[in-house]
Order: structure tokens, then C-alpha cells, then sequence
């Protein structure tokens, strides 16, 4: 199994194969079950991310049972379609995608943990559109699946991804490197510079807290997914044009897991400190609990 | 030693939302219940600590925690109806906010207290990212075993003033040898001379099969993944 993103970049080098590849055999060694097994089953994982952004973006969109979140993914849709928008089609295409997923998260819908049910949006806005833009069938979307699961496989153990062990950075941040990473293989890039990719789109949220109003998975939650998507999408388009972090991706990891034990605990995961905490955070929180 | 082992673990699991640590991860957390009580427990008393509680109303940990001792799935349709369907059974819940640091050193922790079909049991577990969990401390009818807390997790009780005990130990091993133990512990617990309980902290899940004839060469075999 590969312990650092050095040795799984050199792992798919020495083999002249894709990230996924590597985390396609290594899935197939450790688990003992078939090739088609593993395939199914994030086939199916695909699925259900697919379903969450239909039903996330439909009509006038899902809402949660507090009131707080929900609809924005649907107001996009409505807004790209019928406006000239300042960043782009594609760039809106991934972020309400990211925004219906966490819409229908808040809402207690089912949604795929990518790595967490918090960061749920961020790859499925990617896939978006690695789907539509560049016209990848539901094989290669599975694929960048792998691959942004190996990414994550070496941040989750050499770091953290849960926001109340290291904020938002680890979550959000996390998924986006992870789909930034998914993002260049699905557009033809090589291992390295996925893995360059990966270290760009997580130094861009470094430091970035987990600050839930009323301890919610709504506010900042689902706007924190449009970034994290959009912010995939750049960092991988600057590594696809030779772009690189002058900080490999092994240390980047490293400062987010150093920033992470040095967070607060006010500002992870606990929903008293940051937006939490403001004087509406806290009367959202009085609202929602009537505490 | 990696904490987590699949690309499943990352993409994924399928869940029910709001929250993998406090939700998916929580359902996690009231499945190893179900499995060690023996089935769904009459009485669980559940106490949170740091992150947990304060933020498990908000996450859905509630409900989530009643759907696994239910043996729900995290995907599972009924998880946000769970503590309804668990009081209709007639199981008596309690939740306590607990101000002290986590008896286990984690943030997401949860320490349950249950009785069910198999007896009294008392386990301290923590969400650590993802929906991945851990299980540092089992008190099972008094005999407390302290595994690193990795998942899979097997115990097994063999009684060894029988004249084939050690040759079942052997075989159990040899059915292990694959998956990979990363640690072994031999406890005594209280009642019965001749007793032992091992915990084997395994590398790789075990199959049906594999279960089935390690439980076949034991007086009881629980078996946590």
C-alpha cells in the first residue's frame, strides 16, 4: 500500500500506469474480492452522487427541516441559464452540483462521504464537469473515483479528515485536492501532475476552520463546497498547463495536519467559535435548539 | 499502521446526512453495540463527549447511534425515524452531555452502556473522519479489554482447561494467518476458571467462512468490522 503521494505517483510511473490503476490493484490485493466486485461498487457510489445533484437541482431544489440551507443549488440553475455569469458556464455547472449534494445532505437525503458527508459536494462538482465538458462516459468518471480516493487514502492517515479534528482544511480542503487531482487524470494529465494539482488545491484552503452555525452541517457548509469545486477545477487547469507547487504534496499535507492539531477547539467542529459564534450564529443556534 | 485501509473508506460510505463523523460514523459506533450485546439491546445509556456533546443534536448522532444498535445500515431509510421505532420496541435510552476530556482522547467520542440478549456490556468508541471508527475500550461482563481500535476486531473466548484448547488457539491462527493480526492480547475474566477471552486486531476482513470455522473452535466468538 502506498503511504505518500511521492510513492504513488513513482508507483504508477514504474508500472507507465494511471493514480487509479494503482488504487484499482491495490484495492483488488488488500480486500481479496474480484476486479468487477470493486468496479460495482463504486459504480454504485457514482450513482448516488449522481442522483444527489439531480435531486439537489430540480424544480425549486431540496431545503433542510431548520430552514437554514437549501434552494441555492436551484437558483443557479435558473440564473446560469437565463444570465451572462461572471465566472462561467463550467465553473457554475460544478458548483451547483457541489451546492444541490450538500443541499440534500443538510436535508438528511442520501449522499456519498467523499471523504465526508460535510465535503460531499466538492467531487461531484468536478464530475460534473468532467462530464460535461469533456465528455467522459460513466467509466472514466469511475476511475477519477479511484483516484481521488487514493489521494484521499494518504491524507486521511498521514493527516486528518474530519473538521473536529483539523477544521474545514481537512475536509473541504482535502476534498478538494482529491478532486483536483480526479479532475487531471479525467483530462488526460499524468500521475505527477495530479499529485501537483492535489498540493495546489489543498494549500488554497489551508487554515480554513470548521465553524457550524448551530453545529449544522448547513452554514458555512454548503457554500464551502462551491469553493472547494470551483477551486478543484483552477488548480487542476493550472497543473494541466505545467503548473507546480513549489512544495510537494507530502508537505503540504504535512502543514495541514500541523495547522489542524494547532487549531482550537472553539473552531473545530464545535459550533462556538468562528461564524458560530457570531451574534446571529448564536441566535440561529437559540432558534434551531432553543438553547 | 494506516487507519484507513480502502478507497472505500474515502469515497464513501452511502449515508443518510448530515454528517460522516457524527452521523454515518455514529451509526458505526451503534452497530459494534448491536454486535457485542448480542442482538438490539432493552436499555442503552449514552453519554457524548468534546465534540459530540456539543454538536450531537445538530448532526443527527441520536438517531444515528439507535440506528446501529437496531442494525440499520448507514443508508438505511429509517435512520432519522430510529429513536421512535427503538422506543415502539420498548428499549430505554438515555443521553448524556458529559463536560469531562474523553475518557478515550478523541474528540468524537461516545461511551455506551447497554444491556441485550448476550448480557451487560460498556464500550468507549470515537468517529475519527469519514465515517471510520474506532474501539479503545469493551467491558464485557466485567472483563475490560483495551484493543489500539482499528476495526476488524475479533474476540474470542476459549476455555482452556479443556486438553484441546491449545490446538484450537493453533487452528484459529492459522485461519488468521492471511488477514493479517496486528496484535495479539490474552485477558482472564472473571467467573469461570479455565476462561480466557484473545482479541485479535486484524489488517483485513475476515469472510463468512472464515468466521464460521473460527467460531466452530471457540466457546464464543464476537466479531467486530
Amino acid at each position: 500500500m502506498f503511504t505518500s503521494i511521492a510513492e504513488l505517483v513513482s508507483m504508477a510511473e514504474e508500472r507507465g500506469s494511471s493514480i487509479s490503476e494503482v488504487a484499482i490493484d491495490e484495492e483488488v490485493r488488500r480486500s481479496h474480492q474480484t476486479r468487477e466486485h470493486i468496479w460495482a461498487r463504486m459504480a454504485k457510489n457514482l450513482q448516488v452522487m449522481q442522483a444527489a445533484v439531480a435531486r439537489g437541482s430540480q424544480g425549486d431544489g431540496v431545503f433542510s427541516k431548520t430552514g437554514l440551507s437549501g434552494g441555492q443549488a436551484a437558483l443557479l440553475e435558473h440564473y446560469r441559464k437565463t444570465r451572462t455569469s461572471l465566472s462561467g458556464d463550467a465553473i457554475l455547472q460544478a458548483v451547483e452540483a457541489a451546492m444541490a449534494t450538500n443541499e440534500v445532505n443538510a436535508a438528511m437525503g442520501i449522499i456519498c462521504a467523499t471523504p465526508t458527508a460535510g465535503s460531499s459536494g466538492t467531487l461531484p462538482g468536478v464530475l460534473t464537469v468532467l462530464k460535461n465538458r469533456l465528455g467522459l462516459d460513466d467509466d472514466g468518471l469511475i476511475r477519477c473515483l479511484f483516484t481521488a480516493g487514493a489521494f484521499g487514502l494518504v491524507t486521511a492517515n498521514k493527516a486528518m479528515i474530519s473538521g473536529a479534528t483539523g477544521g474545514c482544511q481537512a475536509e473541504v480542503g482535502s476534498a478538494s485536492g482529491m478532486a483536483a487531482a480526479a479532475a487531471v487524470e479525467g483530462a488526460g494529465g499524468d500521475p505527477d501532475a495530479c499529485a501537483q494539482a492535489f498540493a495546489i488545491a489543498m494549500s488554497n484552503l489551508l487554515g480554513l476552520v470548521c465553524d457550524p452555525v448551530a453545529g449544522l452541517v448547513e452554514v458555512p457548509c454548503v457554500n464551502r463546497n462551491a469553493i472547494g469545486t470551483a477551486n478543484a477545477l483552477i488548480a487542476a487547469d493550472i497543473a494541466l498547463s505545467g503548473g507546480v507547487s513549489r512544495i510537494p504534496p507530502d508537505e503540504v499535507i504535512a502543514a495541514m495536519k500541523s495547522i489542524g492539531e494547532s487549531m482550537p477547539s472553539s473552531l473545530r467542529e464545535t459550533g462556538i467559535g468562528g461564524l458560530a459564534g457570531t451574534p446571529t450564529g448564536k441566535r440561529f443556534r437559540r432558534t434551531v435548539f432553543g438553547k | 499502521m494506516d487507519k484507513y485501509k480502502s478507497v472505500f473508506d474515502i469515497i464513501g460510505p452511502i449515508m443518510i446526512g448530515p454528517s460522516s463523523s457524527h452521523t454515518a460514523g455514529a451509526v458505526a459506533i451503534g452497530r459494534v453495540g448491536h454486535i457485542l450485546a448480542g442482538g438490539v439491546p432493552s436499555r442503552a445509556d449514552i453519554h457524548y463527549y468534546d465534540s459530540f456533546a456539543r454538536t450531537h443534536s445538530g448532526h443527527g448522532t441520536d438517531y444515528a447511534i439507535i440506528s446501529g444498535l437496531l442494525g440499520f445500515a448507514p443508508d438505511d431509510p429509517r435512520v432519522p425515524d430510529a429513536i421512535g421505532i427503538a422506543r415502539r420496541q420498548g428499549m430505554e435510552l438515555t443521553f448524556h452531555e458529559e463536560d469531562e476530556p474523553s475518557p478515550i482522547d478523541h474528540p468524537n467520542t461516545a461511551v455506551l452502556d447497554l444491556q441485550g440478549p448476550a448480557g451487560r456490556v460498556i464500550y468507549a468508541a470515537c468517529s475519527i473522519g469519514g465515517g471510520t471508527i474506532e474501539v479503545r475500550r469493551i467491558n464485557l461482563d466485567g472483563c475490560l479489554i483495551t484493543p489500539p481500535g482499528l476495526l476488524p476486531i475479533l474476540l474470542v473466548e476459549l476455555d482452556e482447561s479443556a486438553n484441546d484448547a491449545g490446538r484450537r488457539l493453533e487452528r484459529i491462527r492459522d485461519l488468521l494467518r492471511e488477514e493479517g493480526v496486528t496484535k495479539q492480547t490474552r485477558y482472564e475474566p472473571d467467573g469461570p476458571a479455565g476462561m480466557a477471552v484473545y482479541e485479535f486486531d486484524l489488517d483485513n476482513p475476515l469472510s463468512a467462512q472464515q468466521q464460521k470455522q473460527i467460531a466452530g473452535h471457540s466457546s464464543r466468538m464476537i466479531y467486530i468490522d
